[in-house]
């Protein structure tokens, strides 16, 4: 080939004919100019900055202008969900952009939005309570130290508890983990960005409706926050070790629907099955026998041996140790974290009979842990039959 | 250079950057930030800057840079959640630019770019950089000098070994 081909083979070969998107672009314009307003006053008046980042430390809430930080918009699309992206960028969305100071964090909550089909992921109770509330909340350390990276040992170490609750309901009865709910989490530049997920929470405005954080807990914890019946407000402790503070959520109270309110939360603190709700019993049931029936046929293959489903190869990694006798696995998104002791027996080699799996369209996976003679233990992902 | 001259030269430059920081990263989540974080880390360097003498030279080297500093973090992102690669999406975007091309070039599979691009891949630093602003950034001679703050004979020397390394490759690849 002549050089001058083999020249064009490269130019047409090499040039690539992406481009930046307008979004991007735009997003990139208006930060450059928001720097370009903040630098000067930055330069020129020392002592205003000065002034202003000792009312801040002072106030500990403040609004934030959340320009350094990831909006809720691109935490959702670095989570692949580009419709969750979108609509968080809608007029139905909220902007918050708030931020609170405990123990060690500063957390801000950047904004939420509510409805239905708005994720590219559905979940199972969706079937049941079609509109989600999702919501987006950072957490950065106060001293300026990078929160621990998903795939650092220390990640997860201090937990966090992120949850929406409901001014006249007991917090540890109606929280994130009763309304259906879930979160995901990625850290950026050193800052942890959660966005959570749970049924929708709207419906609840004129009643009130917090959205609770607390470190050191991934649960509802008596300790971080208290419950006043008389009044029904939740409240953060001052006396808990670690960060616990509350947000108000500024939801539009013509949102608020009383009757819609009062069924949800009767069918989740009473849930006894009312006569018309047969048929929303029964897929419950389809859906609960269903995972039970596929652990089973998982257990049962590792006794006869047998293969179970399909591998991912390149998800079998060997766990890592945490620093605190626990084992960490993570792969695409997938992440455990497993005291060896209650997942093996002392001589036990081969799968462990504890696993969890999870299920989407109908195609379902299972984190599967499995240990060597020579004690290694690795995790993997495995798409069942 | 102030902030408006900046913006311009995002509408000026910013698809061949965009372009370069594509093929620098090898997937779109990282060549957008790498994107972005090039241009507002030239609003931090703008008194130095000139637009008289080659921003996007200087740019270019801001996105190199920025990616030597963080190519650790993405060796470790990628070993734990792989991102969507783009080669495939890279084969469609190709396809438009058959239209403008000779009949000869149309015949041109999508399969021996993927492989050029893949022995482009492959080339160490020195002989890649060079090859993607010259080929991706649509830079000259002078520029890419410019940007890698080396002589304009040792771009020369460094292209044709590129050059030369991925035609062996290729060849070898072919047999």
């Amino acid at each position: 080939m002549k050089d001058e081909d083999w020249d064009r083979l490269l130019r047409q070969s090499l040039a690539d004919a992406a481009e930046p998107g307008e979004e991007l672009n735009e997003s990139l314009i208006r930060q450059l100019k928001e720097r370009n307003e903040m630098k000067p006053k930055y330069k020129k008046r020392l002592s205003v900055g000065l002034l202003a980042a000792v009312l801040l430390l002072v106030l500990s809430v403040s609004a934030y202008a959340a320009n350094q930080l990831f909006s809720a918009k691109q935490v959702a699309e670095r989570l692949g969900d580009r419709m969750l992206a979108e609509a968080f960028e809608s007029k139905d969305a909220v902007q918050i952009n708030q931020s609170k100071a405990s123990g060690d964090y500063r957390f801000t909550l950047h904004g939420l939005v509510s409805g239905a089909g708005l994720s590219e992921f559905r979940q199972s109770s969706e079937e049941l309570y079609p509109d989600r509330t999702y919501a987006v909340v950072s957490i950065a350390r106060q001293d300026g130290k990078p929160m621990p990276n998903t795939a650092d040992a220390e990640y997860g170490l201090d937990p966090f508890f992120v949850s929406p609750l409901i001014k006249g309901q007991k917090p540890w009865q109606v929280n994130i983990f009763t309304m259906n709910g879930g979160y995901g989490e990625t850290v950026i530049d050193g800052v942890t960005y959660r966005m959570i997920e749970c049924d929708q929470v709207e419906i609840f405005a004129d009643r009130g409706v917090y959205l609770a954080i607390a470190s050191g807990t991934a649960f509802f914890s008596n300790k971080a926050f208290g419950y006043d019946e008389a009044t029904g407000e939740v409240y953060a402790k001052e006396d808990y070790s670690g960060a616990s503070l509350l947000f108000d959520l500024p939801l539009d109270p013509d949102k608020a629907d009383r009757a819609k309110a009062d069924a949800y939360l009767d069918g989740l603190l009473n849930p006894s099955p009312a006569p018309d709700s047969r048929d929303t019993e029964g897929l419950v049931n389809t859906v609960e026998n269903k995972g039970i029936a596929l652990i089973q046929n998982v257990q049962a293959k590792m006794r006869a041996g047998e293969r179970i489903g399909e591998t991912i190869p390149e998800s079998i990694q060997e766990m890592t140790s945490n620093g605190s006798g626990k084992l960490k696995y993570s792969y695409d998104g997938w992440s455990a974290t497993i005291s060896p002791d209650e997942y093996f027996a002392e001589d036990q080699v081969g799968f462990s009979e504890k696993f969890s799996i999870s299920g989407k369209d109908d195609v379902y996976k299972a984190v599967l842990f499995h240990k060597e003679e020579n004690g290694v233990i690795t995790g993997r992902i495995v798409i069942l039959d | 250079m102030d902030i408006d001259e900046l913006i311009e030269l995002v509408k000026l430059h910013g698809k061949s950057i965009y372009g370069f920081c594509c093929k620098l990263t090898g997937n779109w989540a990282d060549a957008d930030d790498l994107y972005q974080e090039t241009f507002l880390k030239a609003v931090e360097l703008r008194f130095k800057m000139d637009s008289s003498r080659n921003p996007k030279a200087y740019l270019i080297s801001i996105a190199v840079l920025l990616h030597r500093n963080h190519r650790r973090k993405l060796a470790w992102r990628q070993k734990i959640a792989p991102t969507a690669d783009l080669g495939e999406a890279a084969d469609r975007l190709l396809v438009p630019l058959a239209s403008e091309a000779t009949p000869e070039d149309a015949v041109l599979s999508l399969e021996l770019r993927a492989m050029i691009r893949e022995a482009a891949h492959r080339l160490n630093d020195k002989l890649k950089l060079p090859l993607y602003m010259y080929y991706t950034a649509d830079m000259t001679i002078e520029e890419i000098a410019s940007a890698l703050r080396i002589p304009p004979g040792t771009v020369k020397s460094r292209l044709h070994k590129a050059r030369e390394n991925m035609r062996k490759v290729l060849e070898a690849d072919s047999l």
